[in-house]
């Protein structure tokens, strides 16, 4: 105990200690109120004042003051006033009226009457037994009241009797509602109605009865009951460090969270890390995170884990988004400002999300305000963006709406140089989203969001994509132990292609893909079981592709390939069982049920051989509606989190999956022309199982976290093709394709700092990921039928982000990104055939491109907080690529007048930098 | 590649970033395959395989390899290929590839390796229909003359084609007459030059054989019919047009495999842009290594039946009374000086292009002006048919 007790002196020496060497201040004022005075204060220090303005009365101040500390200045200012004071160690002065926050137990918490000496303020040797309400642990130190009810009676017949009253509240008299009272050892409870009134059983004899409330003080009686009887009590308010709780509250999720590999990426937390041409992008960020990563700039698309791009489930409220990308994956299709959230599931993916093989990225829109007007606008060099939030009723309807667009069209057409000013690039995505709480039980959410790319890299040609997107999520509460949602979406995704150039071959080509989909997610607690069950079905048309000539010049037939359609529902049941303090288990399993759907034709090929015209059987005609092919297969989710410590777990999760739905790109990187094709009698559904294991620890009182995550992942029949495959328009596509395994293993380092002055991560990933292709004939094989590296095998990557606060407005980051180079084929030689010379070409990815790294800085300015100022804003001065490294995208070769050349290509190869300037209202 | 030049950036009017830039590249792991070219046809006469080795980007030109024992098996018994020059092998007998039977090429390289193909057989017979020349301007906006085929397999078993050309034409050198200028002496200040009779070079024939891959499948169509398939277009503004031209179209019926081999390399030769790259690999050919499964063999090894037909046709068949194309190089006559005199002290430049084998007379210069001389000379190709071909008379050629 005396040990306790020299931490406790220390640390209050070391407070006052703190207090002091903070750097005095000069301060001058002369019938000023307080307010003003404060934020003299706040302007002039690190120090942010929390209070509530009304609190402050209205007379006025005046005094000069040269060198004092804070703690000498707020003494003075409040010393006639109700006003208490509280200065945290990070510069926080929390103002209370009447209550004092206390940095320090009382000394009769340890039940020990020691003499301790310190030199404590005058404020400090007023404690006498200080009353804590905040904290559970501590709890209220009073004799306790024995009551007693009743006349006890020598033969008691009863053995419960009714105890009735009210409950008052000390400051106003009124009763106070949902207060709860418990008896303590027993599992008997009451509520207090509206008017604090409460009837409770209780049994005969002595019972220990508690008061429960948000907001008032805890008082617990012995009542002695003989008899029914009637038991008024009055109870005091109490404060609660509200803004403290949310801040704190997942402090801990880095060990707690079950899941093994989610990520959680808070859109208002990422607004200082440097931008491209301007542009938040949660997605950008993801991939600073171990686990995920892109081609390269430029690349529309993420890998996940050795992941291939289509196996990611994009979903913005609940509805998939097929092309979450703008210009060639530059810039995140998703409105930043928007955006409340990202959940990103890269291990383990909960039961209720299906349908992709590698991770989920769940967006949530942010609901808007309910109770006032406001808006966050930008301006930067590329776009302009601006969000409204609008209460339509009060504290229960708002709409947010949200847009954004390019002006680079506009800078192109004003440009002199011809060949620049017939180019076009421009995009804009749109997005609202309408929430409503009918009562506390049922509310709904509806959100809308459509996004267009419209490009031209040739005179000849427009390349436009849309997606579309429709939710709406109804949320009910049966009871406390049974929650619900019914969801219903439609997304929509299109690409096309216009060619208008100067002979009689002009067309129009495209490709729609639409789903529409239903899900219902019901969930039911109950003791130490959380559990999610529900059910989803969605239905795919997809319009493979289609040509048709723009006009009558035009000697292009009209070629149309036969739309897919097909039926993808689950069934899913997931447990979060807390089986003990340490162990907590995840457990879920996802039945998913594919149904490829008429009407189509279907080729039936010789089995073993590879699929052409030579083995083709037969073309199977099927009617609408009609069932070609189910797939089905139950997949399974278990994860486990165990604390060793209780900042110290380890979680393992092993987790089988299911897709159905393949992208067709013979690309290396993604490109916006790229389809996607619906699993069918030819082509199989991928699957994957994945097992990882990790350990978690949070150091300093949860400052820093720390992960080490490692995991194998195994992937069959995942999808590429042959050598020079033709994908668009192609009516036998399954002639093309090679269906073929994939691996990928890894070891992920994540060390986080959440809080101080200096924060940020360094996250470094050791990662392969290989694709076999191992076909019956020599054009189905690559490289032998080997494993080689895929595409996006990058095995080092090593990110570092940090944020450094100089003062309260000003703040400088940086983020350093290492990776090494991609694979790709290359040409190793020429050779002769027929007169003709050819390239000879290396293995499939038996050679990398140079190694990747890239520096960038910013530095963040933020307005003023006045209070009452109008607008909140926000500068932020980035420079991308700071080292000028020019990263090569790809090399590719070309045969030039007979002669190979090698070209690379790069996106950002000189430092960039962007000026946005956004504000909040 | 047309996006070479254009740039995501500029697009963003961010112009000073650059985008895609040539660099330096050696194959630093080159191999050294071995290159097949092999295709047995049914036609009877003495077939030809070629061997040779891939190079690297900084030589030029595939290396022959010799010394390799070259033989095709099939129940018929082997035979026997020799090599006739380095790298090439001819067989030793005549013969021809008959239907339902199975052929495969064997090759044992002098360095022991020994390749081998799969069992092939022959392709489907098919007869091209007709070839025909139509004075047009193509699909691809070539104004000139098209050159059409039409071929049908009623049976629909041959699906894939390709086409092979060897076209030939006259070439008249307009310039040219029977003297010749030979240079005496070029020693100043004897510079003397002297007329003397030239053989008559002035109708040539000239061959020139298909480069390109032309491939042409029927599997999308209903029938196995192509009709009007572009085989060879040739500008109006193109010499050879100028008098008589003829061209023979060889169609191969391909079988699938060879069919897509030969597609997907001329395909791949280089395709991508600043965004994406098209997936290149190396193509697995129906030839491969005895000794080890790792080993790149390239080419192809085809049993395919072949079929050809030939045209004839005239410049004036198709323009008449108007003006021929541009001839070969431009023929402007000039006069230079035989001798530089006082004080340059040297032979003139007439003797250097006599030497250089530049220029051909052309007459005489009746008033030499200053700083001519007494000759107008022309450039060679003007006067003489033989630069642009050889004088001597196919033996498939009318008139």
């Amino acid at each position: 105990m005396k040990n306790y007790l020299t931490i406790l002196v220390l640390f209050i020496f070391s407070s006052v200690f703190s207090q002091v060497s903070v750097s005095s201040i000069s301060i001058e004022f002369e019938n000023a109120n307080i307010e003003t005075v404060i934020s003299d204060i706040e302007e002039k220090t690190n120090f942010k004042f929390y209070y509530i303005p009304e609190w402050l009365e209205e007379k006025t101040v005046s005094g000069i003051y040269k060198d004092i500390t804070l703690e000498e200045l707020l003494k003075e200012l409040f010393k006639d006033s109700l006003i208490n004071y509280y200065i945290s160690e990070d510069n926080k002065v929390i103002l209370t009226k009447n209550t004092i926050i206390y940095d320090e137990l009382p000394e009769q918490f340890f039940q020990e009457q020691n003499k301790v000496t310190t030199q404590m303020t005058s404020e400090e040797e007023e404690l006498k037994a200080p009353v804590f309400y905040n904290e559970a642990r501590s709890e209220v130190v009073k004799k306790l009241e024995t009551i007693r009810i009743g006349k006890e009676s020598k033969n008691r017949s009863q053995k419960t009797y009714t105890l009735s009253g009210t409950i008052f509240n000390a400051t106003n008299g009124g009763g106070v509602p949902e207060l709860a009272i418990v008896v303590k050892g027993a599992n008997i409870g009451a509520v207090t109605d509206k008017n604090g009134a409460y009837t409770i059983e209780l049994p005969a004899g002595i019972n220990l009865i508690e008061t429960n409330s948000l907001g008032f003080e805890k008082v617990q009686k012995r009542i002695i009951i003989y008899n029914n009887g009637s038991y008024d009590l009055t109870l005091s308010e109490a404060y609660e460090g509200l803004e403290e709780v949310i801040v704190e509250a997942n402090v801990d999720r880095n060990v707690d969270e079950v899941n093994a590999g989610k990520t959680q990426i808070n859109v208002k937390d990422i607004r200082n890390i440097p931008l491209v041409l301007g542009e938040r992008d949660i997605f950008k960020v993801a991939a600073t995170l171990p686990g995920i990563s892109s081609a390269g700039e430029g690349a529309s698309g993420y890998n996940v884990r050795g992941g291939k791009t289509d196996q990611n489930l994009v979903l913005l409220d609940n509805g998939i988004i097929y092309n979450p990308t703008h210009f060639f994956g530059i810039f995140s299709a998703i409105n930043p400002f928007t955006s409340d959230q990202v959940d990103i599931y890269k291990g383990n993916i909960p039961a209720k999300f299906g349908g992709r093989l590698s991770s989920v990225f769940d967006i949530e829109t942010k609901d808007a305000n309910v109770e006032k007007l406001s808006g966050e606008a930008s301006i930067g060099p590329v776009t302009a963006n601006l969000v409204l939030e609008v209460p339509l009723v009060e504290d229960k309807a708002s709409i947010l709406v949200g847009g954004r667009a390019t002006y680079s069209d506009w800078i192109l057409r004003s440009l002199d140089s011809e060949e620049l000013n017939k180019s076009k690039a421009s995009f804009y995505d749109f997005i609202t989203k309408y929430n409503h709480r009918f009562d506390e039980n049922n509310d709904l959410k509806v959100t809308g969001y459509y996004s267009k790319d419209a490009f031209s890299i040739t005179s000849d040609s427009i390349y436009g994509y849309s997606n579309r997107l429709a939710t709406v999520n109804w949320g009910h509460k049966f009871n406390d132990a049974n929650r619900g949602e019914l969801i219903f979406t439609n997304s929509q995704y299109k690409f096309n292609i216009d060619f208008d150039g100067q002979t009689n071959t002009d067309f129009e080509l495209g490709y729609v893909i639409n789903e529409s989909e239903l899900k219902l997610n019901l969930q039911h607690f109950r003791k130490a079981h959380s559990i999610d069950y529900g059910f989803s079905s969605k239905i795919y048309k997809v319009a493979p592709g289609f040509i048709d000539p723009i006009n009558s010049e035009s000697i292009v037939e009209s070629f149309t390939i036969p739309s897919d359609r097909a039926l993808e529902s689950a069934f899913y049941i997931s447990d979060i069982y807390e089986v003990s303090d340490e162990l907590t288990v995840n457990a879920g399993v996802r039945f998913s049920i594919f149904n490829a759907l008429g009407a189509s034709a279907q080729n039936i090929y010789q089995e073993g051989l590879p699929k052409s015209e030579g083995t083709l059987i037969e073309t199977k005609e099927f009617g609408k509606n009609e069932v070609i092919k189910t797939y089905a297969a139950p997949e399974f989710r278990l994860a486990a989190r165990y604390f060793i410590k209780p900042s110290f777990s380890v979680k393992g999760s092993f987790n089988t999956n299911y897709q159905y739905i393949h992208t067709l790109s013979n690309n290396t990187t993604v490109s916006p022309i790229d389809t996607w094709k619906l699993s069918d009698i030819n082509i199989k559904p991928q699957h994957a199982t994945q097992y990882s294991l990790g350990l978690f620890k949070n150091f300093n009182g949860n400052v820093f976290e720390l992960s080490l995550e490692g995991y194998y992942k195994k992937m069959d029949d995942i999808l590429d093709y042959k050598v020079g495959a033709q994908l668009l328009l192609n009516e036998n596509i399954e002639r093309d394709v090679l269906q073929g395994d994939g691996k990928a293993y890894g070891i992920e380092f994540l060390l986080k700092k959440t809080k101080g002055k200096l924060n940020g991560w360094v996250g470094y990933t050791y990662s392969r990921s290989f694709v076999r292709l191992d076909g019956d004939s020599p054009e189905e094989t690559v490289n032998n039928g080997d494993f080689f590296p895929s595409n996006y095998d990058k095995p080092h990557d090593f990110s570092v982000v940090g944020n450094y606060k100089l003062t309260r407005r000003y703040s400088l980051s940086a983020n350093f990104v290492y990776q090494t180079g991609r694979p790709v084929t290359i040409p190793v030689g020429n050779f002769v055939l027929d007169g003709s010379e050819f390239v000879f070409y290396s293995d499939r990815n038996s050679f990398r491109i140079p190694d990747y790294y890239r520096l960038d800085i910013s530095v963040n300015i933020e307005g003023n907080h006045k209070i009452k100022k109008f607008a909140h804003s926000f500068w932020n001065i980035s420079i991308y690529n700071v080292l000028g490294r020019n990263n090569p995208f790809s090399v590719f070769f070309v045969t030039d007048d007979g002669e190979i050349k090698a070209y690379q290509s790069s996106i950002f190869s000189i430092p960039i930098p962007t000026i946005t300037y956004n504000f909040r209202f | 590649m047309k996006n070479k030049t254009s740039c995501l950036l500029a697009l963003l009017s961010i112009s000073l970033v650059s985008c895609v830039k040539e660099i330096d590249f050696e194959t630093e792991t080159f191999e050294r395959a071995l290159v097949v070219e092999a295709r047995i046809t049914n036609e009877e006469k003495k077939h030809e395989i070629k061997l040779s080795r891939s190079y690297r980007f900084e030589d030029d030109g595939a290396v022959p390899e010799t010394n390799a024992i070259v033989k095709v098996v099939s129940a018929n018994g082997d035979i026997l290929f020799e090599e006739t020059e380095a790298g090439k092998y001819v067989s030793m007998t005549a013969f021809k590839a008959m239907p339902n039977m199975n052929y495969a090429l064997q090759i044992m390289t002098i360095d022991d390796r020994s390749y081998k193909s799969n069992e092939i057989s022959l392709t489907q017979a098919t007869q091209v229909d007709k070839v025909y020349a139509v004075r047009e301007t193509n699909d691809d906006g070539v104004n000139g003359m098209s050159i059409y085929i039409d071929t049908y397999d009623p049976t629909g078993n041959s699906n894939y084609y390709r086409y092979e050309y060897d076209e030939t034409y006259k070439v008249i050198a307009p310039l040219w007459v029977d003297k010749d200028l030979i240079v005496v002496a070029d020693d100043w200040p004897n510079c003397f030059v002297e007329l003397v009779p030239r053989p008559n070079t002035r109708v040539c024939y000239n061959t020139v054989g298909s480069m390109d891959n032309i491939q042409a499948s029927t599997v999308e169509l209903s029938e196995d019919r192509l009709t009007r398939f572009l085989v060879r277009a040739i500008s109006s503004e193109d010499y050879i047009l100028s008098w008589r031209y003829t061209i023979l179209i060889r169609q191969y019926v391909q079988s699938q495999e060879a069919y897509s081999y030969y597609e997907a390399l001329s395909d791949y030769a280089g395709e991508g842009s600043l965004f994406s790259q098209n997936q290149p690999g190396f193509i697995s050919s129906n030839m491969r290594s005895e000794n080890n499964s790792e080993e790149k063999v390239l080419g192809f090894f085809e049993v395919s039946s072949v079929s050809s037909k030939r045209i004839f046709f005239n410049y004036e068949d198709y323009y008449p009374n108007e003006p021929q194309p541009p001839y070969a190089s431009s023929c402007l006559e000039i006069s230079p000086e035989i001798d530089l005199g006082h004080p340059a002290d040297l032979c003139g430049p007439l003797l250097v292009l006599i030497e250089g084998g530049d220029i051909l007379y052309y007459r005489e210069n009746e008033f030499p002006g200053p700083r001519e001389g007494p000759y107008y000379v022309v450039p060679t190709e003007c006067g003489d048919c033989t630069r642009l071909g050889t004088t001597s008379v196919p033996d498939f050629w009318e008139e």
